[in-house]
């Protein structure tokens, strides 16, 4: 290797010289920040020490719909020893009593406290542990035991306090409760409800500046705070514990069976609005589900096929379908440009079928096709019909983090010749499991679109911060009959034999909704293709009182992926907890008629009652019973033949009573 | 062999090394130093641990000098070897701490492998660099020796640990010394160059200026050599031009809001001044605080163990990676330069020990030495004073930390012990 011997010491030069130029670069900038900017930096350190403390602000509570408490803050305290700081005097004079006293406490000899202290103090132990996680009146009374009552710097006690965060209601939603928590570098784990509403909780921390005046000792520099820590405010959720508890504990179930990445279960109460239960569940590196981020309100997707319900109800909406119209769907393959494929799930098609059953057995060639031969010409008039029903925007919740939906527009950058193929089936618009929710809601409650809410309100001690009422986002998504003919459909996709969610049926109690079974990362190779499974809809079918979603990603191929299959039994769990849970509010109604029947009879027999006869009365048409009491608190003597209602008295009305007369009713 | 070896070993490179272990080590104990007096040997504590640290590298010391020398030059590529398959176990048995899988846990302790990965490849990269059939400038052989390099380097990036794969850059002081074309070099300078004109003006100036560059020195080769062809020119404009271009697209498309943070805040790119100093107390915070501890230093420091912005903890990482401004504020500009003076001696003294080097094995390790020293040296004070943005990687020999500690300890005393043994090689 012939480097020549000037070439090598220019070389060596060249390197030693990048290192002194360095070396001087480094004097230089300490020069000028130790000496141009100096008197600067010696203004922020001038103090002797100081030291920024912070404060930590209580976290509020949080409380379920029926105000029981889900969350809350409690002081615990800690008590040590240091047995080095009493006295020898004071020491071996309250030592016994001590000991007497922690004994009547915590149910140890007091030989035990005796020798442990003892000891403590021949070992120099300053920093002995009695007792942890004590209540505030357990921490009074120690505090006012012997030797402790002296205080810290002659009695030894130490007392170290913190906050920790109590479930009153203990394991029972505990997981969906969640926490929210900080670790030493200030990154933020926050998961469940706790996470979700963390903004209104947390509060904010505040400082305070303390100058060190002596080892450990550390004096405020001012009386007041350099920033007050302001406390986090109270929060009044809508979740339902019981209906939270079922939800989460039914998704739990599917994700385990079918090994999904991760899934989301929302229920709404039609009517207001509320969230009234809400999980989000994902998986972690060992295989176990935590609730970890708000995938109901934060992971925008394609929805597939639960986008039907959207596109049905804009073709009805504009009169271009109605349910009893034909449709073919051939084989089941339809070809656009040639190379774009839409299929159907059972790979032959289903034939000529109406429009309302293309929808209640998903067919995507069936809806695909009608969509495409009736808006092709003027695709806008659809995506428009989308956009006013409100589909492409947020629902601005008060909680952060909402995903963005999408729905492509004719005349904007995305649009290409087959989003509109695309879109019919789902494909090529992204919604949020709560946004969809939030429009199969509005069919439940005949087209009135009410914004969800998970917070009824935020209060501060007793002072009502902010308050969130039913608000509706549209009081009309489109007309009564497209409501009739599309609750009709959802229906019979549970009830109908051909329906996809026909293996969720019960007779017991009745449901309506539709299954959604989507590709996802789709473009990639075919062995990553995963799917996302979902169900929407409401029940009771009739008089839907509650509205579900229930969205899974990535199941295990291998063991299923239908919408139906996944998703669909925990929209069943749900919905049949509910029933049993609140028994059959229909026939409440029925009761209610029966009493006020009943209450018209008795009126009638206690207007009878009343009146102070002197002469037989007509019984005709009154029950037996009535007749008979009616008629012996008169004096007379009753038979009765027969039972129902009075037909025949032998005693005619109108004759005088005579006590201990006998009279014969013949009842029908 | 020991007296000879007493007679031959620099005792000059010696007495820095434990100079600056020893100055460390005062100042980890002021950073770390709690309210509780308890004693110095207390291993809770990192100046107690350290101090076991310090402990066994002298015994690590003892140890790579009475190993015979050529036994390091013979197992090079298995030592090479043994630290990739440590590198490569990582990604199974590693252990996560402050978001990097970086370490081993062997009962209490924690080791890092890439800190001592670096001796290893510096010795891989002189033994091939040394053979005989090995020629720097032949593309083929330039191609393994980069390949030499950047395998380990590519282990530490995913774990993540960019600082220490930056450090793998140093070996190219190595290669120009052993008579790489100085055309690299002046490519990566351009490249940084480029990089940083990017960033502070628009791709579409740096375009414009590249341009006028590159015609002018046309212009100027073009009337001494009117034979000159404008096709070389031609290319280097339109790749100065779509490097400048793919550089502004990746910072934009690519890099994360904390690494434009870094570099917007080095560079001084938001020149509104009000949010300049917040992203300072935010973003930038650490430096924010170490400059402000070192600044409020003064000339003469305010003293051992009386360093006020020290004690109040305001500096993050202080005993670690940000040791330096210790120095700053409690020994102030005298102290600090006097450090910065000790690492340059060292510094120089290495690259003159390898110059005298008899064997091309030798003088290469030797230059990887001093390559990677520097490195550390220059990132590290470079980040801890404001110069260069924050890159998280030790100072050596000063900064808290086992394997770090025993890493560069190990990688300085082959060194010294195949210096000692220069004569004997001939024998």
């Amino acid at each position: 290797m012939p480097i020549q011997e000037k070439n090598i010491l220019n070389r060596l030069y060249f390197v030693a010289g990048c290192m002194f130029l360095f070396a001087l670069a480094v004097v230089g900038k300490l020069v000028y920040i130790q000496m141009a900017e100096g008197d600067k930096y010696k203004e922020l350190a001038k103090e002797r020490t100081i030291k920024n403390f912070t404060i930590q602000p209580n976290r509020g509570n949080l409380y379920s719909d029926d105000g029981s408490l889900l969350a809350t803050s409690v002081t615990r305290y800690d008590i040590r020893f240091d047995a080095v700081a009493p006295s020898k005097k004071n020491f071996e004079k309250n030592l016994k009593a001590l000991s007497d006293s922690l004994s009547m406490m915590f149910d140890k000899p007091s030989s035990f406290y005796q020798n442990t202290l003892r000891k403590a103090r021949n070992t120099r132990n300053r920093y002995l542990l009695i007792r942890r996680n004590l209540g505030y009146s357990e921490y009074t009374k120690i505090k006012s035991f012997p030797l402790f009552s002296m205080g810290p710097y002659k009695g030894g006690i130490i007392v170290e306090q913190r906050t920790v965060r109590e479930h009153p209601l203990g394991k029972i939603a505990e997981r969906s409760v969640g926490y929210e928590r900080f670790d030493e570098n200030g990154y933020v784990t926050r998961v469940g409800l706790e996470g979700a509403f963390g903004q209104y909780l947390r509060g904010r921390e505040g400082k305070r500046l303390k100058q060190k005046i002596a080892k450990g000792q550390w004096k405020p520099i001012s009386g007041d705070n350099e920033v007050e820590p302001k406390d986090g405010y109270d929060v009044i959720s809508t979740i339902d514990i019981n209906i939270q508890d079922i939800a989460h504990h039914a998704l739990m179930e599917q994700l385990q069976k079918y090994e999904a990445d991760h899934g989301t279960v929302v229920v709404m109460e039609v009517k207001t609005g509320e969230i009234k239960a809400i999980s989000n569940l994902g998986v972690n590196k060992e295989g176990n589900y935590y609730e970890r981020l708000n995938y109901a309100v934060g992971e925008s997707h394609e929805p597939g096929s639960t986008f039907k319900l959207m596109t049905m109800v804009a073709a009805l909406e504009d009169k271009v379908i109605d349910t009893s119209d034909i449709v073919d769907t051939g084989n089941g393959v339809l070809t656009f440009f040639k190379k774009y494929k839409v299929r159907d799930s059972n790979r032959r098609g289903y034939g000529k079928i109406t429009a309302s059953k293309a929808f209640e057995v998903s067919s995507n060639t069936g809806v695909v096709k009608m969509i495409d031969s009736f808006y092709k010409k003027n695709p806008e008039k659809f995506v428009n019909r989308l956009y006013n029903m409100g589909l492409n925007k947020k629902l601005d919740l008060p909680i952060i983090g909402e995903g963005n939906p999408y729905i492509p527009h004719p005349n904007k950058k995305g649009w290409s010749g087959i989003s509109l193929q695309w879109m019919a089936y789902g494909y090529e618009v992204s919604l949020t499991p709560l946004q969809t929710l939030t429009f199969y809601n509005a069919i439940a409650n005949d087209g009135e679109m009410v914004k969800p809410r998970l917070i009824k309100e935020v209060k501060e001690w007793n002072k009502t911060i902010m308050k969130f009422d039913r608000e509706v986002i549209n009081p009309s998504i489109c007309s009564k009959s497209t409501i009739g003919k599309v609750k009709q459909m959802m229906r019979n996709v549970v009830e109908k034999k051909h329906g996809t969610g026909h293996d969720l049926y019960s007779p017991n109690f009745s449901m309506a909704g539709k299954t959604g079974t989507c590709q996802k990362d789709y473009a990639s190779k075919e062995n990553k293709l995963q799917y996302i499974s979902t169900f929407a809809g409401y029940f009771p079918a009739e008089n839907p009182k509650y509205s579900c979603i229930v969205v899974i990603h990535e199941p295990d191929k291998k063991k299923g992926y239908y919408g139906a299959d996944v998703s669909g039994p925990v929209f069943k769990a749900v919905a049949q907890k509910i029933y049993t849970n609140s028994p059959l509010i229909d026939t409440v109604d029925e009761v209610d008629t029966v009493e006020e029947k009943l209450e018209e009879n008795y009126k009638a027999y206690y207007a009878k009652a009343q009146k102070n006869y002197t002469v037989i009365p007509n019984v005709k048409g009154m029950s037996g019973m009535d007749a008979i009491s009616l008629l012996e608190n008169m004096g007379l003597r009753v038979k009765v033949n027969g039972n129902g209602k009075v037909k025949e008295q032998s005693l005619q009305p109108g004759k005088k009573i005579e006590s201990n007369a006998t009279i014969v009713l013949k009842l029908s | 062999m020991s007296a000879k070896l007493i007679q031959k070993i620099d005792w000059l490179s010696i007495l820095l090394y434990f100079s600056l272990v020893i100055i460390g080590w005062l100042n980890i104990y002021s950073t770390t130093l709690t309210d509780e007096n308890t004693s110095v040997f207390n291993l809770t504590l990192p100046y107690g641990k350290q101090l076991f640290f310090i402990g066994l590298s002298v015994f690590l010391i003892i140890l790579v000098l009475s190993v015979e020398a050529k036994f390091y030059e013979r197992f090079s590529s298995i030592i090479y070897l043994v630290s990739l398959v440590f590198l490569l176990g990582l990604f199974v048995f590693g252990k996560n701490v402050n978001g990097a899988t970086s370490w081993y846990a062997i009962g209490g302790m924690t080791l890092q492998p890439s800190e001592f990965a670096k001796a290893a490849t510096a010795l891989a990269l002189a033994k091939y660099l040394s053979d005989i059939q090995t020629s720097i400038n032949r593309l083929k052989d330039q191609l393994r020796a980069l390949l030499i390099i950047a395998i380990p380097a590519l282990l530490i990036i995913p774990q993540p640990d960019p600082g220490s794969a930056l450090v793998y850059a140093s070996f190219f002081f190595v290669l120009y010394r052993e008579g790489l074309s100085p055309l690299y070099l002046f490519i990566g300078l351009v490249a940084i160059l480029l990089f940083v004109a990017t960033l502070i003006f628009q791709s579409a100036w740096v375009a414009f200026g590249s341009f006028a560059i590159v015609l002018l020195v046309f212009i100027v080769k073009k009337r001494r050599n009117k034979r000159t062809s404008v096709l070389p020119y031609l290319i280097t404009l339109i790749a100065a031009i779509g490097f400048s271009y793919s550089v502004s697209f990746i910072y934009n498309n690519v890099f994360e809001q904390r690494h434009r943070d870094r570099f917007g805040l080095w560079l001084r790119l938001e020149k509104d001044p009000q949010k300049l100093d917040e992203i300072r107390k935010t973003i930038g915070y650490n430096t924010f605080q170490s400059e402000s501890a070192i600044g409020s230093g003064g000339f003469f420091g305010k003293g051992y163990l009386e360093g006020t912005r020290t004690k109040g903890d305001f500096v993050p990482e202080q005993h670690t990676d940000f040791i330096f401004s210790t120095v700053g504020e409690e020994w102030g500009f005298a102290g600090s330069t006097l450090v910065v003076l000790l690492f340059s001696i060292l510094l120089l003294r290495l690259l003159f020990l390898a110059e005298r080097q008899k064997s091309q094995f030798s003088r290469i390790y030797g230059y990887s030495v001093a390559s990677i020293l520097f490195f550390h040296f220059a990132i590290n004070i470079g980040m801890v004073i404001g110069l260069l943005p924050t890159v998280g990687i030790p100072l050596p020999f000063f900064s808290y930390g086992g394997s770090g500690l025993w890493g560069f300890t190990i990688l300085l005393f082959i060194f010294l012990k195949l210096d000692a043994n220069r004569i004997n090689e001939w024998l």
